[in-house]
């Protein structure tokens, strides 16, 4: 997901790029080797971040591939947490992979159509130039709903 | 059930947060779609996440095995909602190991269903061992929410050490009056030529040798050796445990105390066991095939407790040890107060021999320094230690670990030769 950003760079960006997305990997890789869970999530974070800061210097128009990155984060998210669970190696039915595998893709594809839908919003909104008065009210209001329900289920026991 | 969230929901949760937070940030529209999809499947997956309900019950078959031999178990699992994942982790003590691919397990179970998992443990060493405690968790589809519950249980499973082969014990200098398979020493009724002697009035016309008779032309009786049981006491080392790597030498002990017990008993001879170590426990010489339970349940609480208090054999109650009874001690001859009461024992004329649980090749000697030069002397102190107890009487046999016989034959070689030696 990171060489789509680093591809489209040019110059300083592309060669800090390379450097960031090697980080994004090596930590993925120490994640899964070591089993540190929350490397995964600072792996993805620089993946996208480096997408995001291309888009941001090079200032471009809506760009159409956000769904797929997004897909492609997903994808990667759940493939690197599925393997840490399977550190444990838990003596599973079979056919039990192939049902997880295709729950992922289902989530990918889930994750693919959303970020359409967004993406088709946006640009349907951008043209009554209140894109990001909404997206900004969207993003706030869906951060603290999702840290309210992580609060609530790390801290709720004894159910 | 404890219900608690996945690595996965934390890793989610600070995507959304960074990405939606990142897209306000940067104006750009495309990092909030990126972070879109981990925070509607926080919503959806946190949502949809239902308590399962799952209960298990673990049951094995049997209560007592002997080491090394395969019990079969199940777990009956039910679910009250469907789950998606129920992971099973058998707790397992050590000594006691999954014989069909490790102690976890994973199904899926529909809202209430109910499941049989066919479990196969094995122990790998004697001993007492609580079974049956079980992890569950329990996962929804999105992987999100975690429930946990750790189920206790109630199973006590008892192995055996495991027959070792030996086909011949140690026989004892004197026997007792019962009958048995032992030879007496003494002359009596019974199958074992012993002599001949002439005939006095009250002899039975059946005990008349006549060849010899007509060759003294006066009447001479065979004598007899009768077949009488003894009264062997095993004496087991608990005071030190030398191990490495899968071995140790007070399970070698107990493992071979239970082989000699066992072939005593089945000579009709009477048995007694006394544990000498930190806590003392002993078991009353008897006989029979109750009396073999009784002495490997004895041993099977056999551990080391350490101690600093000096020990020696007035503790033991004279019950224990009856008149003319063989005492067999299984020890690796690393504590000076096991030593210190063979000798008192055989001072008391009791005849003692001793199967030395060779605890050397579980010693490394070390490389550097003076680390070879202290093993060698300890070995050699060890030599000097085993020739002090021989010319005291005490027969010993080295032992480490395999087949008993050849440390019995070395103890009855000894015996053969050195029967006479005296305190």
């Amino acid at each position: 997901m990171a060489a789509v950003p680093v591809a489209r760079a040019s110059g300083t960006l592309q060669s800090t790029g390379v450097r960031v997305a090697t980080v994004a990997v090596v930590a993925l890789i120490a994640a899964l080797v070591l089993g540190w869970s929350f490397l995964v999530p600072g792996a993805i974070a620089l993946a996208g971040g480096l997408y995001a800061a291309q888009l941001a210097i090079d200032d471009t128009a809506l760009d159409v591939s956000a769904p797929v990155i997004a897909a492609g984060l997903v994808l990667t998210a759940e493939l690197a947490h599925w393997s840490l669970e399977e550190r444990d190696r838990v003596l599973g039915d079979p056919g039990d992979g192939l049902r997880h595998g295709a729950f992922v893709a289902l989530l990918v594809i889930a994750a693919l159509l959303v970020g359409a839908a967004l993406l088709a919003l946006v640009d349907a909104v951008r043209a009554e130039s209140l894109t990001l008065d909404l997206l900004g009210a969207a993003a706030a209001a869906a951060t603290l709903v999702g840290i309210a329900l992580a609060a609530g289920v790390r801290g709720r026991s004894g159910q | 059930m404890t219900r608690s969230g996945s690595p996965r929901i934390e890793s989610h949760a600070v995507l959304a947060a960074l990405g939606l937070v990142g897209a306000l940030a940067l104006r750009r529209p495309e990092v909030a779609i990126l972070a879109a999809p981990f925070a509607l499947l926080l919503v959806v997956g946190t949502r949809a996440a239902r308590n399962p309900g799952v209960s298990v019950e673990v049951v094995f078959d049997e209560e007592r095995t002997v080491e090394g031999a395969d019990v079969h178990g199940t777990a009956r699992v039910r679910a009250a909602e469907y789950a998606d994942r129920v992971e099973l982790l058998l707790d397992l003590p050590p000594g006691v190991e999954s014989v069909d691919g490790g102690a976890a397990r994973a199904l899926r179970l529909e809202g209430g269903a109910e499941r049989e998992i066919p479990l196969t443990i094995r122990a790998t060493r004697w001993g007492v061992f609580d079974l049956g405690d079980v992890e569950v968790r329990a996962r929804d589809p999105f992987r999100l929410v975690v429930w946990a519950e750790r189920h206790r249980g109630r199973h006590r499973l008892k192995a055996y050490p495991s027959e070792l082969s030996l086909h011949r014990v140690l026989g004892a200098v004197e026997t007792q009056a019962f009958a048995g398979s032992e030879v007496a020493r003494v002359k009596g009724e019974g199958i074992e030529y012993s002599d001949i002697r002439d005939f006095v009035p009250g002899d039975r016309v059946r005990a008349v040798n006549w060849r010899a008779s007509a060759r003294r032309q006066t009447l001479v009786v065979n004598e007899r050796h009768p077949e009488r049981n003894t009264d062997v006491v095993l004496l087991l080392d608990s005071f030190v445990d030398a191990r490495k790597g899968g071995r140790s030498v007070l399970e070698d002990a107990v493992r071979g105390a239970a082989v000699i017990a066992a072939r005593y008993l089945a000579r009709r001879d009477r048995v007694g066991l006394v544990s000498f170590g930190g806590t003392l426990r002993w078991l009353q010489p008897g006989m029979g095939v109750a009396q073999r339970y009784r002495l490997i349940e004895t041993m099977l609480e056999t551990g080391v407790e350490p101690t600093y208090t000096w020990a020696d054999v007035s503790r033991i109650p004279g019950r224990i040890l009856p008149p003319k009874a063989l005492v067999v001690g299984l020890t690796p001859l690393l504590d000076p107060r096991f030593v210190s009461a063979l000798e008192n024992l055989r001072a008391r004329r009791f005849d003692v021999a001793v199967v030395e649980v060779d605890p050397v090749p579980l010693v490394e000697s070390g490389t550097s320094g003076v680390e070879p030069l202290a093993h060698r002397l300890w070995v050699l102190h060890r030599e000097t230690l085993r020739a002090r107890l021989e010319r005291q009487g005490i027969g010993i046999g080295r032992w480490s670990g395999g087949a008993l016989e050849p440390a019995l034959e070395e103890v009855r070689t000894y015996r053969r030769y050195a029967r006479t030696a005296r305190v």
